[in-house]
């Protein structure tokens, strides 16, 4: 399973992140292009998180390459940084896609959650 | 706008040109001139010559901050005075810049002239202008076409463009335009030239077209300061002075106020020309707190980002935890490709609980209680960050030290200078470090957090805890920083909890506070209106006495304006009216010396001794919380203040003023007017009528 899909699979599991609470939207991520092209379709709804592949119109899409997007899901990108240079391309609710970025673990964090997992 | 000396200003937000007197950008290194949007210089060079010659300025009309006009003739000489030649620069910024251009011969014959423009984009970064870096990792690019010359900047997906064009015909070559123009006597030329500025993403999407849709053209900018302007209370003083110093101040905030593309339009403070064109928490937070009787609609806005863009995880980097309110947020090359750590950046101690008292201060205001509970989780994280991130010695307190060893700030507090914090005799203490005015601001922070968790959260127990915290924080501060033998408090704290013993403006902002128990204000208040502090200007910012003392240092020894609002504010709290008086009247007076703009800061030499204030060198001007200063001191000296759905007015005017009155002030009792004036069967200092 590529990083990417493990991350939209536990934020599937989760399926509520309080931090959200406040926060209604739903946002497309388009990963790739042309035939390899891959969507995952997030719906915030006061906290509820769903996640589905659907490809439907969304308030906000976040555009990225298959390197980012796993870049992403490792922690390893500022998702401001990467906005400004180009790597992500936003079009809706920037502000929201900003807010998103909480969900993404920071390398460090992502690190610190692997160790005692490899050490056991 | 002329503050850097010799230059002249055209400001519309984070967008902005700086050149000299006769419209030519001829940047050198390490000066701030030229094109900027974002961060980012997009024109280096900007020179218009006819027949050779580079024009000089006979005058320069900069009354619109968005707009400046150049009356310019060939030579150079400034005694020249057989001008046949003349030219007209009018330049206009928004999204982009436009300026006509028009040549008039005055002469008694047909003149043929070669006209023409260099430009040069170099695409630097304001850091790299900052610290004088010269190689670009990426590569430029030139293309000419028939009517106009695109300079270009790619570096892998980063991509900025600036497109130089005109409406009359060109010869146009990679270095700039030339016009061949032919004039009959008494006529004139025109061509009107625009620099369209992109910031480019892969697939051709220009970042900045959210910006052009705010203001589709020229004339929206005119409306929305005229808007702006009126929306604000109207000035009724006797003082021309101080009718300047407002009137100026109110259009410069509105100068700096920029959409960030994150927020949908709505507009908050940049924090000043030309290093500060961005937000920063603390900057943008104080500036608020300064201006809500004037101009409450920057307070939201500026809230809302902030909270938007609050700390979520742990990033030794950004320096960001969970909590934790920016510091700084830039959109440069720098900050794009992570070579400085402003996107954004949370390296800063006092902006996460001014968060909390400029929230609940709003509220006090504007009875908007939706906003309060729209920002409670917010508003909560950053409390919560206070008494966990932020006390890193487990003492109590919160304290600093930077954990990017390579780029981040070693002060962390307002006074964020290298050397700012040092003991009398000159010594650094060592880290973590805690300062005064923060534990000032976290108390103060935890009082306005009880009153929003009791009245607006329905969390009587999370109330009850932070007035219990905060009367401990009140108790173990007076116990810890407080220098008996001295009769004031310490800057701050050494990383073993010896007490750095300068004296310092920081005990000002403690009575802003209310940190400062009643019976020990006068001691302090003695010390900060005393020779070693009180330039007569306002108070330094570092004493004469202290080792580091330099009237000329930046944060020891200056005057800053903004500081001495919040010092004014907090003396009346306290009782001391005729000190706050002294302040304003030093302060607003000092504005007269700079044509009403008050700059960042300027020198603490004594006002006895040099007459006038003596300018800092590399001053911010405008700088928002300058401008914000003259709006707080009006604050103070009427004594203005919400009292649930009322305004109370308690004036205590300062003799060299002998009428001010504030009409229509906006707020939850809709709009009233405050009086001041001194009565003749009173002495002047402390009657007036509401």
């Amino acid at each position: 399973m590529t990083a990417t899909s493990a991350f939209f699979e536990r934020l599937a599991a989760d399926c509520q992140d309080p931090r959200f609470r406040k926060v209604c939207g739903s946002v497309r991520f388009d990963i790739g292009d042309g035939d390899d092209l891959e969507q995952w379709f997030l719906v915030i709804d006061h906290g509820d998180m769903r996640v589905s592949r659907s490809g439907d119109p969304a308030t906000t899409v976040i555009r990225v390459s298959v390197q980012v997007a796993e870049a992403m899901a490792r922690g390893e990108v500022n998702g401001l940084a990467a906005i400004t240079r180009g790597e992500i391309m936003v079009d809706g609710d920037l502000g929201l896609a900003l807010r998103l970025g909480r969900l993404f673990p920071r390398a460090a964090e992502a690190r610190r959650a692997a160790e005692p997992a490899s050490g056991t | 706008m002329r503050d850097i000396p010799g230059t002249v200003s055209c400001i519309d937000g984070n967008t902005f040109l700086v050149s000299d007197a006769s419209g030519d950008v001829h940047s050198s290194s390490a000066t701030p001139v030229g094109l900027f949007a974002a961060d980012t210089r997009y024109l280096s060079r900007w020179v218009l010559t006819v027949n050779g010659e580079r024009m000089a300025a006979l005058s320069v009309d900069d009354s619109q901050y968005y707009e400046v006009t150049f009356f310019v003739v060939p030579g150079g000489a400034v005694d020249y005075v057989e001008a046949d030649v003349s030219a007209i620069r009018r330049r206009h910024i928004g999204p982009d810049l436009t300026e006509s251009l028009t040549i008039f011969n005055y002469g008694q014959s047909v003149v043929d002239l070669d006209v023409r423009l260099e430009v040069e984009a170099d695409f630097a970064d304001i850091f790299e202008i900052k610290f004088d870096l010269h190689d670009k990792a990426g590569t430029r690019y030139t293309q000419v076409d028939a009517n106009e010359l695109l300079m270009g900047y790619r570096r892998g997906t980063y991509r900025r463009e600036v497109v130089v064009s005109t409406s009359e015909p060109a010869t146009i070559d990679p270095s700039g335009l030339r016009f061949a123009v032919h004039l009959e006597p008494g006529q004139q030329w025109t061509t009107r030239l625009q620099a369209a500025m992109r910031a480019l993403r892969p697939d051709g999407v220009d970042l900045r077209d959210a910006l052009r849709a705010q203001r589709p053209d020229e004339s929206t900018l005119p409306d929305s300061v005229r808007e702006w302007v009126a929306q604000a209370p109207t000035l009724d003083t006797d003082s021309a002075a101080l009718q300047q110093v407002y009137h100026r101040s109110l259009v410069d905030l509105a100068a700096l106020r920029f959409a960030p593309l994150s927020l949908g339009g709505a507009a908050v403070p940049a924090a000043g020309l030309p290093w500060f064109m961005t937000l920063f928490g603390r900057d943008s937070l104080l500036t608020c707190l300064q201006t809500l009787a004037v101009t409450p609609s920057l307070a939201p806005p500026t809230l809302r980002i902030l909270a938007s863009l609050q700390g979520a995880r742990t990033d030794d980097v950004l320096e960001e935890d969970p909590g934790r309110i920016l510091h700084e947020l830039r959109y440069g090359e720098s900050a794009a490709f992570e070579e400085q750590p402003h996107s954004p950046y949370y390296g800063t101690v006092d902006a996460s609980p001014l968060f909390v008292v400029l929230l609940d201060e709003y509220e006090r205001w504007s009875g908007d209680t939706t906003l309060v509970m729209e920002l409670e989780q917010e508003a909560r994280a950053a409390l919560t960050w206070i008494d966990t991130y932020a006390d890193l010695t487990s003492s109590g307190y919160v304290s600093y030290q930077k954990r990017n060893r390579a780029t981040g700030l070693d002060n962390q507090c307002w006074k964020d200078s290298w050397d700012s914090i040092s003991y009398v005799d000159g010594r650094l203490p060592g880290f973590p470090r805690a300062t005064c005015e923060t534990q000032g601001y976290a108390y103060d922070a935890k009082i306005r957090g009880a009153r929003m968790a009791r009245a607006f959260w329905g969390d009587p127990d999370l109330a009850e805890r932070l007035e219990s915290d905060a009367a401990a924080l009140f108790d173990r501060f007076n116990r810890d920083f407080w220098l008996d033998d001295r009769g004031y408090y310490a800057l701050a704290l050494d990383h073993d909890g010896t007490p750095v013993d300068s004296l310092s403006s920081n005990i000002g902002h403690l009575l802003w506070s209310g940190i400062v128990p009643p019976e020990r204000a006068a001691r302090v208040v003695e010390h900060l209106m005393g020779p070693a502090l009180f330039s007569g200007w306002g108070v330094r910012t570092f004493a004469e006495g202290q080792s580091r003392y330099n009237p000329l240092g930046y944060h020891n020894g200056t005057v800053w304006p903004f500081d001495n609002s919040f010092i004014a504010w907090g003396l009346r709290r306290y009782g001391f009216d005729s000190e706050a008086g002294r302040i304003a009247e030093g302060i607003l007076s000092a504005a007269t010396f700079f044509q009403g703009r008050l700059p960042e800061a300027f020198g603490g030499y004594d006002r006895g001794t040099t007459r006038y204030p003596v300018r800092y060198p590399t001053a911010g001007s405008p700088q928002a919380w300058s401008s914000g200063a003259p709006m707080l001191l009006l604050r103070t000296m009427l004594g203005i203040d919400p009292h649930d759905d009322h305004l109370a007015v308690n004036p205590a005017l300062p003799a060299a003023f002998s009428r001010i009155a504030l009409l229509d002030i906006p707020g939850r009792w809709g709009r009233v007017d405050a009086f001041a004036r001194h009565r003749p069967d009173r002495p002047p200092s402390t009657h007036g009528i509401a």
